[in-house]
């Protein structure tokens, strides 16, 4: 690029100067550690208290004291996995 | 360092005006406050800046079309053009919570996003109309969505319980989420003011200085978690449309 304007040349730069900054302020915004990590053990904890309270209903009605709990409590750790997945693969297709 | 100094007080609940309804205590509270001043801003922060309806907007007016064309641009992506007709609900959660958030940053006020209950009636009210959603524009077919296609099918009984518990789990994920990075970052705000004052000398000076860093950090999760919000909402609209 050459430009017969001094001015123009230095605009030029100087709009460059800004893109850059501007991409580098983007992705700075990319999550924190922390933030990526609290979003995973949100969905697994949430996942354990349905599993578990499902489970302690279940013994509670049908009088089956701790094999209702167990099962549950199982169920709702695959289905925490089972978050954590689909939120590792909404984050994937984002990029 | 007795009860009262503890970096916890900021979210006791006390009853400005005591009312009682029925055996039920509906007291007038500073969370009611809190709330009351939020959706009073929104309402005249929204109609003051967009009644001139000039062609070139004011910087105000601007902002207001800005947070506008926001969520309508976040509907129309996830949803698409069903989405339209969840604009007032998704904008008004969105604003709600955001307006929320930031009037807890000001000093002596008080975050509502910071007590568990209160998210989570928001997270039911999104859980319980996605729902009902989905039985409108499905039926009994609805069910189909717990249902994985071209999996053997001796794995559906142990793959439909746990489809439902994740699909029960979404409320809570919502609403813990929002509430626990409220009351996380206000608590922490608040611990780092104790060592201002309790550290010797100007040494004092470096907490205060990382306060100022984070009270920025905490706008931006206010922020951030608004949007979240109003993001798992459009989502979840977006599954009682199209299941699968």
């Amino acid at each position: 690029m050459s430009y017969k304007n001094k001015n123009l040349e230095e605009l030029n730069k100087k709009i460059g100067n800004l893109e850059n900054k501007n991409n580098e302020v983007m992705s700075n915004k990319k999550e924190t550690g922390a933030g990526f990590g609290f979003k995973i053990s949100t969905e697994i904890i949430a996942a354990l208290v349905v599993g578990v309270g499902i489970g302690l209903i279940v013994d509670n009605y049908f009088n089956t004291k701790p094999i209702g709990l167990i099962i549950f409590f199982i169920f709702g750790a695959l289905a925490g996995f089972l978050n954590v997945y689909r939120v590792m693969r909404r984050i994937e297709k984002q990029r | 360092m007795a009860a009262k100094d503890s970096p916890l007080k900021q979210f006791e609940i006390n009853p400005i005006s005591n009312i009682e309804l029925g055996g039920y205590n509906i007291s007038f509270t500073n969370s009611s406050l809190a709330m009351l001043i939020t959706v009073l801003v929104i309402t005249l922060f929204l109609t003051l800046t967009v009644n001139t309806r000039s062609i070139i907007p004011s910087r105000m007016q601007l902002i207001s079309e800005l947070m506008y064309n926001f969520i309508a641009q976040l509907l129309s992506d996830t949803v698409g053009d069903n989405g339209k007709r969840y604009f007032p609900f998704v904008f008004s959660l969105f604003m709600f919570v955001l307006i929320g958030n930031m009037v807890g940053m000001i000093p002596y006020q008080f975050t509502f996003t910071s007590h568990i209950i209160v998210t989570f009636a928001l997270a039911a009210v999104v859980f319980i109309g996605v729902t009902i959603l989905g039985f409108i524009n499905h039926g009994i077919k609805f069910f189909t969505f717990f249902y994985i296609p071209g999996v053997p099918f001796y794995m559906h009984p142990l793959l439909i319980p746990i489809e439902v518990i994740s699909y029960l789990s979404r409320p809570i994920s919502l609403s813990v989420r929002l509430f626990a990075n409220m009351l996380a970052g206000h608590t922490l705000l608040k611990v780092f003011a104790g060592f201002v004052v309790s550290m010797p000398f100007f040494t004092g000076v470096f907490p205060l200085a990382f306060i100022v860093a984070l009270t920025g950090l905490e706008i931006l999760i206010a922020f951030l978690q608004a949007y979240v919000f109003a993001i798992l909402t459009c989502l979840y609209i977006n599954d009682a449309y199209h299941l699968h």
